[in-house]
């Protein structure tokens, strides 16, 4: 799904984190400075493929936050993830350069999809063991208990409803009971997982197998910690992956300290014959409370053995300077994350087709980039799609909606905007002959009242005034925009701004939850912008019903291309992330995780 | 004495109280992150989200939200379970208690011991260039908020980033949980750059209160008494200035270990030190609701048992105040 609700209902981190949305801006927080390259150039991504790198040696993090958990059934932010990928073997997995296409990781190859589209076979691959205490090799019941576990009100995984509730025998109200057998997750044999759909969704469910919560979870020895309220398996959690949490010789977790430091060392069980990772570093440490982010840059560019950051990228003009001086310590690459301001579709005057057109048309989206740090941290967006998501080529790439004259010029046009108010104004509303707005309705807008975020609703305030429009900018702590106002209909906002991205490769989250009009809630709604359009719901069936070889790449091309046409955000910006590191460290990033990938990263010898 | 300080515990019962109560007021009523949605993590749909509310009672009114806190805070001092880091919140405490402990008690000695005896030095060269030129450092160092200057001293005199590599910098605070109390060795090279830079303006502060106050003392009638004794200077000022003096540097320092904590988590921050400070910054920032109930509630103990011992202290070392009391 997608909404990094992490990083689009809410980030943070990041962030966090707190509502999904909070935690989408909060990814985009701390980028800043000049848009001196040019209103409408984009510079060129690092190169991020791995390099074969030399075995051992050690490294460390330097991040502001701690994973969300070690629990595989919970865990699911930027830190979290990328510890989870180097711990644990999910079903499938990403090459660390390529986050559109799985690869298989625990299975043998890829799923088996029934001809009606509602079972979804894997098969398991020998010889991955779990990491002491459990020592033993894993099978395709341990799968089973990860997946059942995240139904139970112990281990709520957030997704597994949204993702995996058309599997049969789910519990009617996923994460609110105890633990219970799923019918539809068999397993006929040691190595063989059958996933029985109640509908059609193989499609979706086949791409969500990268997901934490098909790392598998040993019964007889997570049971204990299961049975408490939350769940303490994460603070006792058994491996797969190449590394695990360091341990004492009893098997009792030594290597955490929550929201401090968390260090990773070789598990010993592991088998690299099983594995597409190398693994080349001996030991991570993940040092947490990294807060101010040009610091801990600093320290990586002039250190030794250091990578830096999480959620949030270095300071701007620090990544500008080291990609001008030592390029080899800077990896920029895209972070699968489109920027957008929702206009509410249901309030006046932006409820008129031809004012949102007028908006798209006539704001300077290089403006709104200028704060999340110009066409250094991001290409101008023309469309919802982002680079490194499936679709977004099927789409038209970095041209997505080019041929919709009020989309053409994201850098504004002045001409076509007048053109689209004077339609506006044959709709009856107040507008001059000049095209400009004379009515007296203010626009509600909300947002964090923090950088870059409220310095991004300023320009759009800016922006849309040159049009007559009179945006009333209301500016609130960032945990709130989202629980309080955008995501609450109710309340009435008019214009919101936010960062969406998708955890999975597919478009599905990425479109569907924002703009699907039957996904409008009263409360906690993810489609802020309230647009529901028939056609645009029926071109999302017809997408989400097909597989890949299908067309279903292209029948999604098609959704974000109709969305498109009813205006109902402006994607400004796709944004970069940035990682940089010490010059003996040859790091790799994941496109997937938008961290570095601790499995290909190794130190320069 | 005895039943003053039963008198203040009593109170600081009654201000604990108080304190709970308004903490969970401005976190759990006013806006702010939903302890459900941090628990159900990004992605989650609003029926988990609801089940969560449900399963923690933040559907129910506040008074008995407030009243089931309490009774797990009294009757099993469970001060709650932090669903940012999954583990509770009371060993959180516990583990960076000793780290906040370690960096006041050394930016404690190091302002007592800078900010007293320059308070000496101007007082008794009182108008002199040494003493104008003291003081003019001491407002400079007043002015300089603490979290500037700790970047400036990184920037600096840091091992890791700074110009002139002196000091162990940012991110060398030992891992492991470590104090002052349990590993002064290892701990106590990470602490002296932080605890310079929190304990920079209270020197200051200290300096040109001690100045003021012992400027008075040392024109007092009994002063001049001594000195017509023949005593040496030197026992006139220490001895008999300085224990008028003491009083009030006393009370003063009690106020200001609270004004400490705050100045601490500026100071975590910067330095990276895994303390309180970094502790309740995070859960503000996530909306940690748990954590930041534990950790004000927690500061709001310390100020006030500190505040405690002060007095206890000015009665022993003040026989008027210990009459007053009585």
């Amino acid at each position: 799904m997608s909404l990094n609700v992490g990083r689009a209902l809410g980030a943070r981190k990041r962030s966090a984190a707190a509502a999904a949305l909070v935690g989408a801006v909060a990814v985009l927080a701390g980028c800043g400075g000049s848009d001196s390259a040019g209103p409408a150039q984009t510079l060129a991504n690092t190169p991020i493929a791995p390099v074969k790198g030399v075995p051992g040696g050690q490294a460390t993090l330097l991040s502001a936050a701690d994973v969300d958990s070690l629990d595989p059934g919970i865990s699911d932010y930027n830190v979290g993830l990328m510890v989870l990928q180097a711990t644990q073997r999910t079903l499938y997995a990403f090459a660390p350069d390529d986050a559109t296409k799985v690869v298989p990781d625990l299975a043998k190859g890829l799923p088996k999809i029934s001809d009606d589209g509602k079972t979804v076979t894997v098969t398991i691959r020998s010889g991955v063991r779990f990491a002491p205490p459990v020592d033993r090799e894993v099978t395709s019941r341990d799968i089973k208990y990860a997946m059942e576990r995240a139904f139970t009100k112990q281990v709520p995984s957030g997704y597994a409803a949204s993702y995996f509730g058309s599997i049969v025998g789910v519990p009617k109200k996923p994460n609110a009971g105890d633990y219970q057998e799923i019918s539809g997750i068999q397993t006929p044999d040691d190595h063989t997982l059958v996933l029985r759909l109640s509908k059609p969704d193989a499609g979706l469910v086949a791409q969500v197998l990268v997901k934490g919560i098909t790392a598998p979870v040993p019964k007889e020895y997570a049971r204990k910690f299961d049975q408490q309220n939350p769940s303490t398996y994460g603070e006792h959690v058994a491996s797969t992956g190449a590394y695990m949490v360091e341990r004492d010789a009893s098997g009792k977790i030594t290597g955490w300290e929550p929201g401090r430091e968390l260090r990773l060392v070789r598990n010993p069980n592991w088998d690299p014959k099983t594995d597409f990772r190398p693994a080349y570093l001996d030991a991570v440490t993940i040092a947490g409370g990294n807060a101010d982010s040009a610091v801990a840059a600093r320290r990586t560019l002039s250190g030794q053995g250091f990578i830096c950051c999480d959620a949030g990228s270095p300071p701007v003009e620090l990544v500008r300077s080291a990609m001008a001086r030592t390029p080899e310590q800077v990896k920029l690459f895209p972070a699968r994350l489109t920027n957008w301001v929702a206009l509410n579709t249901t309030i006046a005057p932006l409820d008129n087709l031809n004012v949102r057109r007028a908006l798209m048309a006539g704001v300077n989206r290089s403006a709104l980039r200028l704060p999340r740090g110009g066409p250094l941290m991001g290409d101008l967006a023309t469309g919802y799609l982002p680079p490194g998501l499936q679709g977004y080529e099927e789409a038209g790439g970095a041209h997505q909606g080019a041929d919709l004259d009020f989309n053409a010029h994201p850098e504004g046009d002045a001409e076509v905007a007048k053109k689209y108010m004077l339609a506006a104004k044959a709709d009856g509303l107040p507008i001059d002959d000049q095209g400009i707005y004379t009515g007296d309705t203010k626009i509600l807008a909300v947002a964090a009242n923090s950088t870059p975020d409220n310095q991004t609703a300023e320009a759009f305030q800016a922006e849309a005034k040159k049009l007559g429009f009179d945006i009333e900018l209301r500016l609130v702590p960032r945990e709130v925009v989202f629980t309080n106002f955008c995501s609450t209909p109710a309340k009435k906002v008019a214009v919101c701004f936010l960062g969406f991205g998708s955890d999975t490769p597919d478009p599905y989250s990425m479109l569907v939850l924002p703009f699907d009009g039957r996904a409008i809630r009263e409360e906690g709604n993810l489609n802020i912008s309230q647009l529901n359009d028939p056609k645009v719901n029926a071109a999302i069936d017809k997408a989400a019903s097909l597989s890949i070889g299908e067309g279903r790449l292209d029948a999604w091309a098609d959704v974000d291309e109709q969305i498109l046409e009813q205006a109902p955000a402006i994607p400004y910006v796709w944004t970069k992330k940035a990682l940089v590191s010490s010059s003996d460290v040859q790091l790799v990033p994941n496109t997937y995780t938008t961290m570095p990938d601790l499995s290909f990263t190794s130190i320069r010898k | 004495m005895a039943a003053f300080v039963l008198r203040r515990l009593l109170w600081t019962l009654v201000l604990l109280v108080i304190v709970t109560f308004v903490t969970f007021l401005v976190f759990v009523q006013m806006p702010s992150a939903d302890p459900a949605v941090l628990r159900a993590g990004r992605n989650a749909t609003p029926e988990i989200v609801a089940a969560l509310r449900d399963q923690f009672g933040l559907d129910q009114p506040w008074y008995v939200q407030y009243g089931k806190y309490v009774q797990h805070l009294v009757l099993h001092q469970d001060l709650g379970y932090s669903y940012q880091n999954n583990v509770s919140v009371g060993s959180e405490i516990v583990a960076r208690l000793p780290v906040t402990l370690s960096v006041a008690i050394g930016s404690v000695l190091i302002w007592l011991a800078v900010g007293i005896p320059i308070g000496i030095i101007s007082a008794v060269r009182r108008g002199r260039m040494s003493d104008r030129l003291l003081m003019i450092g001491a407002l400079a160092a007043i002015s300089a908020p603490a979290y500037w200057l700790g970047l400036v001293a990184l920037y600096l005199l840091s091992k890791d980033i700074g110009v002139l590599p002196i000091f162990e910098g940012a991110g060398s605070y030992p891992s492991g949980g470590q104090s002052l109390f349990t590993a002064p060795a290892q701990v106590a090279p990470a602490l002296v750059l932080p605890c310079l830079v929190l304990a920079a303006s209270f020197a200051a502060i200290y300096a040109r209160f001690v100045r003021a106050s012992l400027s008075e003392v040392l024109a007092e009638d009994y002063i001049r008494t001594a000195r017509a004794k023949g005593l040496r200077e030197r026992t006139v000022v220490l001895k008999h200035g300085m224990r008028s003096t003491a009083v009030p540097i006393i009370t003063l320092l009690g106020l200001d270990l609270g004004i400490l904590l705050g100045g601490a988590i500026l100071v975590e921050i910067v330095f990276n030190i895994p303390g309180m400070g970094r502790l309740s910054y995070e859960a503000i920032q996530r909306g940690d609701i748990p954590t930041i109930q534990g950790a004000v509630l927690l500061g709001a103990a310390l100020i006030i048992l500190l505040n405690l011992v002060v007095d206890v202290a000015q009665a022993v070392l003040d026989p008027r105040l210990r009459k007053a009391r009585a």
